[in-house]
């Protein structure tokens, strides 16, 4: 018994020492940046370059916000990135149930064409959206900003993998009670898909926050519509950059997804065990 | 229990949802680009709907050089122009320069140019033959434009077909810039305008101290340096037929002085490439001895208070500099063609422009104002500008090409493929030769 | 009966379905097909663009650049697949406890996900630098003189999918994490009073129940694989020498760098039917192992 817990200890242990060294070399880039950001000009300069910030300044920080309208972008990405990731998971989830559990002629293809259009890179195909934008009087506009995003094929295949693995007997015995679809919908199957959802709108708010192409695009002749990437891009000079101004203006950016991401993971784990059949 | 979390999760998404969305509607009806709903329904970016009981006129001007050191110093010549002509407003856009081509080809794909916007020499040929640009003979005409303020020799590069398209706003060259600490500490003579190659390569050799991390000279292994090696060896990149002819002896002797330097006298290429703007770092902390690049580091290098001058670039048989040019120019679909005109027409030649450029060091002016650089000229650190104005009396033209991209990216292969792949450089450059010239069909 | 039919399903898919295809419809199939038409122009982006038929494709079958970044591509795919799987599946299973402080883990191992390319090139550079970066100091102890890596024509691919699998270790162990969190308790009880050492119980429980997750992850990373971009850009711009350029890339260049969006848009056709062939074939063998419940 003493032997068994001994075991067990040491293969915690090892365990553990294994995920720290793992998760100190993760966040080693995070680190880098932050210390990066709190060089002066000389000093991020150096060569070769010092291990800590000397002397440590606080005002890249300041610098970020006065190059361009900082905080109307980043109101502008919290915005759409928010309006974005409600929209998409409304439009995946309902999208995904239809795939997942009602049959009707053609739904294989239809699929393969959402996940089709994941197939084209982005930079090809912002060419003729932006002339489609541009027909439909959209350029500079939020709805520009915001209607190429609201379709997400991925989340749309994730919620259709989270819905598939469900038993279908949860839904046969719901209908054999007399719901239809839309209660099975709501009340039985997606609340069973929250770890699935919760990762859904980290990698949707993520992919919003930082999207920059589009947003460079639409965007370029309104500078009171602009996301904070477009902004952050503005800080690269020509000919040379001061790293520790962007590195402040990323450390900036990162911080809504983190809080984003911790936010949602509550739902990702859960702390009541599904048991089956027993609805 | 589940089942409520979820719920309430929900509730607080809409929640979140729905501030954003009063958010996004707040901010929206402010704005004052917006017209009415939705973007504009012009055939340029700009706004064409004039302020209620007003004749303004807005104006809008895309450039890659303000952001993020000069955006005061933009507002400062656009606040001048304004006030002398108070129904025109400008607004600017910046973007990266990394990006900006990026963003102004897909506007201009799109008939959303803006009004008056910045190209560089080499695109610029693209815009004109393409026609999407304005034809800037009749402002001439009519006396908003005034040819005779400009350098002859920018004026004419940004022609197309003997029709005037841009304005020359800016010039600048690349010079040797060199450390005098370095070469005090060495007992070495400075660099001076007869310099040669082997002159560089002597000083480079005695200068280089791989212990102290110092190193003797830096020269990018770039396209560009060699464009600009060839021609000060006497060498041409096409020949009298019309075909690549970098590849003859001159040709090699260009290349190799560019690539036997990575280290040797330079840092390698894993120094190099493993921090950004590295060149500028190691100059900035007192370790490069003589630096090839161009006189837009003035301003960062006096802020780090280094001993240091520049002299024009070393030529092998004979001299030769590279200069770059940007210009200002206006969309042909601009709706306000009288006033874009005028606009760059100010950007680039008036006296605020002129001041306002060499007091902050923001590039310079392409302006026949003697009297304007006699200032420039004794402003400050580096004491021998006035081998910026040397530089031009040899200009190496880059090599123009409809494939202009294509070629830089050939040659660029070429020359690293010498320095990773162990390739020697007739072969490399015989390959790219034979790449470029099947480019030319 | 079970299940609604007729009229009331086929509300349901209207109401549920129509919003999403009709999105899909205006703004992503369409400017997809816009490309297609572009395929059969020439055009610089400036001046009006030129019909040419399908010359573009018949240069594109003799294009060596192109060829070298469809190898490159391929290359990338299976360095980086096998990896960036193994190595998350490994998180979540390590990280699929309840104990105090896991969260702060996960969240640490989310952190590359979420930071830029620019920062993760710069820091994977430095480790990879051959003269004085952690790894060939690291292979020095040995006694194994490490390679360029990104300065040398042979490696700079591998150093790509090394930092590529590292930096997107976070988002396979993400969503595994959620997939391993449908697998009733009960299960695992039953095994472990069966004696089901853990081993056996990954074997028969957690992997056969993982497969829709690991289906999806696959599909995903092969779909996105191909059009492997950002990083490439950043840390070897397709050098040293062109020796690491990828399909995108050639892409980007042509449409924006070349002036050749007729010509880049002929690439994105080939490169989209690659792709799905590729996803055809996955979905065909999914009977074949994925187990859905």
């Amino acid at each position: 018994m003493a032997e068994h817990t001994i075991r067990s200890r040491q293969r915690t242990f090892g365990r553990y020492s294994v995920l720290l060294f793992g998760a100190v070399v993760m966040i080693g880039p995070f680190i880098w940046m932050v210390v990066a950001s709190l060089k002066t000009d000389t000093d991020i300069q150096r060569i070769p370059p010092g291990l800590l910030p000397n002397p440590v300044t606080g005002a890249n920080y300041t610098r970020v916000v006065d190059t361009f309208p900082f905080w109307r972008f980043m109101a502008n990405s919290i915005g759409v990135s928010l309006a974005s990731t409600l929209l998409q998971l409304i439009l995946a989830t309902t999208a995904a149930y239809c795939f997942a559990r009602i049959e009707f002629r053609g739904r294989n293809g239809l699929f393969g064409l959402y996940l089709a259009t994941m197939m084209i890179p982005q930079q090809v195909v912002i060419v003729p959206l932006f002339i489609e934008m541009r027909n439909l009087h959209l350029i500079n506009t939020y709805a520009g900003l915001l209607l190429p995003t609201i379709v997400s094929s991925f989340g749309t295949f994730l919620m259709r993998q989270a819905f598939l693995a469900l038993p279908k007997e949860l839904d046969e015995a719901a209908f054999v009670d007399g719901a239809g679809h839309l209660r099975v919908f709501f009340r039985i199957l997606l609340p069973l898909t929250g770890p699935a959802l919760a990762t859904f709108a980290v990698f949707a708010f993520m992919a919003s926050w930082n999207a920059f192409l589009w947003p460079l695009v639409i965007t370029s002749g309104s500078q009171s519509h602009m996301t904070l990437p477009v902004g952050l891009a503005q800080l690269q000079g020509r000919f040379s950059t001061n790293w520790n101004v962007v590195m402040a203006g990323s450390v900036m950016s990162i911080a809504p997804i983190v809080a984003f991401y911790a936010f949602t993971q509550r739902w990702v784990i859960r702390s009541v065990a599904f048991t089956g059949t027993k609805g | 229990m589940t089942k409520t979390k979820n719920l309430r999760t929900r509730r607080s998404l809409v929640g979140l949802a729905a501030a954003a969305a009063l958010l996004l509607g707040a901010c929206g009806s402010d704005d004052k680009t917006d017209t009415a709903n939705s973007g504009s329904p012009d055939t340029t970016a700009s706004s064409g709907e004039d302020a209620a009981g007003g004749d303004k006129v807005t104006l809008t001007y895309f450039t890659f050089s303000a952001a993020p050191d000069h955006l005061a110093d933009l507002d400062t010549i656009i606040t001048a122009f304004e006030s002398e002509n108070p129904s025109i407003h400008i607004e600017v856009q910046t973007a990266a320069y990394a990006d900006y081509f990026t963003s102004l080809q897909t506007q201009v794909a799109g008939d959303a140019a803006p009004d008056t916007f910045e190209l560089n020499y080499e695109n610029f040929v693209t815009y004109a033959r393409g026609g999407a640009l304005l034809d800037l003979s009749p402002y001439v005409t009519d006396g908003s434009i005034d040819p005779a303020r400009y350098f002859p020799l920018a004026l004419d590069g940004f022609t197309e077909s003997g029709t005037q398209y841009g304005l020359p706003a800016t010039f600048s060259d690349v010079v040797l810039i060199y450390n005098k600490t370095l070469f005090d500490a060495a007992g070495l003579d400075y660099p001076t305008a007869d310099w040669t190659w082997a002159d560089e390569q002597a000083a480079a050799d005695a200068l280089t101290d791989p212990a102290a991390g110092v190193f003797g000279n830096y020269q990018p292994v770039s396209f560009h340096e060699f464009y600009k090696a060839l021609a000060q060896t006497g060498g041409s990149f096409f020949g009298p037929d019309g075909k690549a002819s970098f590849n003859d002896a001159k040709g090699v002797e260009a290349a190799t002085w560019l690539t036997h330097k990575p280290g040797t006298t330079m840092p390698t290429l894993a120094d190099i490439g493993g921090t950004p703007d590295y060149d500028t770092a190691l100059f900035k902390s007192g370790k490069l001895a003589m630096w090839h690049n161009g006189i837009w580091q003035f301003t960062g290098l006096n802020e780090t208070g280094i001993d240091y001058d520049i002299v024009v670039d070393p030529g092998n048989t004979t001299k030769a500099s590279a200069v770059f040019m940007n210009a200002a120019v206006a969309s042909k679909g601009t709706s306000h063609p009288v006033e874009a005109a005028k606009w760059i027409a100010f950007l680039t030649g008036s006296p605020t422009t002129v001041e306002t450029r060499l007091a902050s060091s923001w590039e310079l002016p392409a302006v026949n104002d003697e009297a304007a650089f006699a200032t420039y000229l004794t402003s400050g650190a580096p004491a021998n500008r006035q081998a910026v104005f040397d530089s031009l009396d040899n200009v190496a033209l880059p090599p123009v090409l409809e494939r202009q991209q294509e070629m830089q990216d050939i040659v660029a292969n070429a020359l690293e493929s010498v320095l990773t792949g162990g390739v020697d450089v007739q072969t490399a450059l015989d390959n790219a030769a034979a790449e470029v010239n099947a480019l030319l069909d | 009966m079970v299940g609604v039919s007729g009229w009331r399903k086929a509300g349901v898919i209207i109401v549920f379905l129509s919003p999403s295809l009709l999105a899909l419809l205006a703004f992503s199939i369409g400017p997809m097909i816009g490309t297609g038409w572009v395929s059969l122009h020439e055009w610089n982006l400036i001046r009006p663009a030129r019909f040419i038929g399908l010359d573009n494709f018949r240069e594109l079958w003799h294009d060596e650049n192109f060829h070298r970044a469809l190898r490159n591509t391929l290359y990338y795919l299976v360095g980086y697949i096998p990896l960036v799987t193994a190595g998350g599946l490994g998180l979540a299973l390590l990280l699929n406890t309840r104990v105090k402080g896991v969260a702060l883990f996960r969240a640490f191992y989310f952190l590359p996900v979420v930071t830029s390319w620019v920062v993760v090139a710069l820091l994977w550079k430095w480790l990879l630098n051959p003269k004085d970066g952690l790894v060939n100091w690291m292979l020095g102890l040995v006694g194994i003189d490490g390679p360029g890596w990104w300065t040398s024509q042979t490696w700079a691919m591998p150093s790509v999918i090394l930092a590529s699998a590292w930096k997107d270790l976070g988002f396979v162990m993400v969503i595994l994490l959620a997939g391993m969190q449908t697998i009733p308790e009960t299960l695992y009880e039953a095994a472990m009073i069966d004696g089901a050492g853990a081993w056996r119980r990954l074997r028969s429980i957690t992997l056969p129940l993982l497969t829709p997750s690991l289906f999806f992850v696959l599909v995903i990373s092969l779909i996105n694989g191909f059009q492997v971009f950002d990083q490439v850009w950043v840390m070897t711009d397709g050098g040293p020498a062109g020796s690491s350029t990828v399909v995108v890339q050639q892409i980007v260049k042509n449409t924006f760098d070349y002036g050749r969006a007729g010509y880049a848009s002929a690439q994105s056709v080939v490169l989209f039917v690659i792709i799905l062939l590729v996803t055809a074939i996955q979905m065909r063998l999914q009977k074949k192992w994925v187990f859905y419940g």
